[in-house]
């Protein structure tokens, strides 16, 4: 006989050796809370969204902002913001959408895709954050060195003195090793948290594909 | 959510327990274990019974979100997460019912399966219950051929780890 028909005809055979919970206790059980990797993903998820918002006003509100109050009719950094709110706007709408698509009642597979789905939107978002970090600062650099007449000032003296392009050379690097830690802090983090998160999922989601080949 | 789902559902769940025992009883390996895993599942079922319909049996709509839940969506709790003792959990085995050699040999025969990947425990739980190949491939979203495929494979790695 088969190994597994062995296994079977024991599987089948006392369905009283299982624990027996009565309705009470199963009543209770419907009131606890999830602690499911759909429900972490989407309290992380939303902390993300909130995170990269409030960073965006904190760093308007800063003083050394008002220096760039003048750039407020400034078109580029106008269609800046604005491409900032539409596409916080377009990821939200997305992450909901395939957020609610997350169904327990689908196959394995599908599940396991919405989640990933799920978790690539929000993914892409901090990219995109990322990426509009550095551009925002580039042009705040550029900005400052070409406007801001406290830097002017310094620029001037420095010429002066026969130091520009050290001047300059600081200030990149500066802001350079600014944007690095940031992003590096931020990758390690999530690094950190997905990781723990996704591991069991990744890895079976894998051995799944593995049969379709 | 009205009362009268409540009681539906709990009175529903209270008659086909044994099918999200039997799935804790291959995903865990000791009683406290069992308990959470038992638990999140009676969430997840709780969560998607609104909408349950009539139409799918209540159980064949159990075993896709037992599973679901065990292989995808459960966060094993910290105090369950370095025990290996699969005897942890006390099942009532008759042993009378068997001569030695074939408790023996169940004995390792559900260690063996405890060793298996989530995927593959998967296929061996639809299989113990008696489901059909387009059962199994259905709730596992692969398809039927390999399914056969991966249950053929299954069998033989059983039978080396039985027959060294």
């Amino acid at each position: 006989m088969d190994e597994l028909d062995l296994l079977k005809k024991d599987w089948n055979k006392d369905d009283n050796k299982y624990p027996k919970l009565t309705y009470n206790e199963i009543y209770k059980m419907i009131l606890k809370k999830s602690s499911s990797i759909v429900k972490w993903i989407f309290i992380i998820s939303l902390l993300e969204f909130a995170f990269w918002t409030l960073i965006s006003f904190l760093l308007k509100g800063t003083k050394s902002m008002e220096h760039y109050d003048q750039l407020d009719n400034d078109p580029i950094f106008i269609s800046l913001v604005v491409i900032g709110y539409g596409i916080l706007a377009f990821f939200f709408y997305m992450f909901f959408r395939n957020y609610r698509r997350i169904s327990t009642t689908d196959s394995a597979k599908v599940l396991m895709e919405n989640i990933l789905k799920t978790r690539k939107t929000v993914k892409q978002y901090v990219a995109f954050n990322l990426i509009y970090l550095v551009i925002t600062t580039f042009f705040a650099l550029y900005i400052s060195l070409n406007r801001n007449e406290v830097i002017l000032d310094q620029i001037e003296k420095a010429a002066a003195n026969g130091e520009a392009f050290k001047f300059y050379a600081i200030f990149i690097i500066l802001v350079v090793l600014f944007l690095a830690i940031a992003i590096g802090i931020l990758l390690l983090f999530y690094w950190v948290v997905y990781g723990i998160l996704l591991k069991r999922l990744n890895r079976n989601y894998k051995e799944l594909k593995k049969l379709e080949i | 959510m009205n009362k009268e789902l409540e009681h539906n559902f709990v009175e529903l769940l209270e008659k086909h327990q044994n099918i999200v025992h039997k799935v804790c009883r291959l995903y865990t390996n000791n009683y406290d274990a069992h308990n959470d895993l038992f638990q999140e599942i009676t969430i997840q079922l709780w969560k998607a019974y609104p909408k349950f319909r009539g139409d799918a049996k209540f159980s064949t709509w159990m075993y896709r979100v037992g599973l679901n839940t065990a292989i995808t969506l459960y966060r094993k709790s910290k105090r369950t997460i370095n025990t290996q003792d699969f005897n942890g959990v006390e099942f009532k085995i008759k042993t009378e019912d068997y001569d030695d050699t074939e408790e023996e040999q169940l004995k390792i025969l559900y260690k063996a399966v405890h060793q298996l990947n989530d995927i593959e425990k998967a296929l061996v739980f639809l299989y113990l219950e008696d489901k059909d190949y387009r059962e199994i491939s259905e709730t596992l979203g692969i398809s039927e051929v390999n399914a056969r495929v991966k249950m053929n494979r299954i069998k033989t790695k059983l039978k080396t780890i039985l027959n060294p």
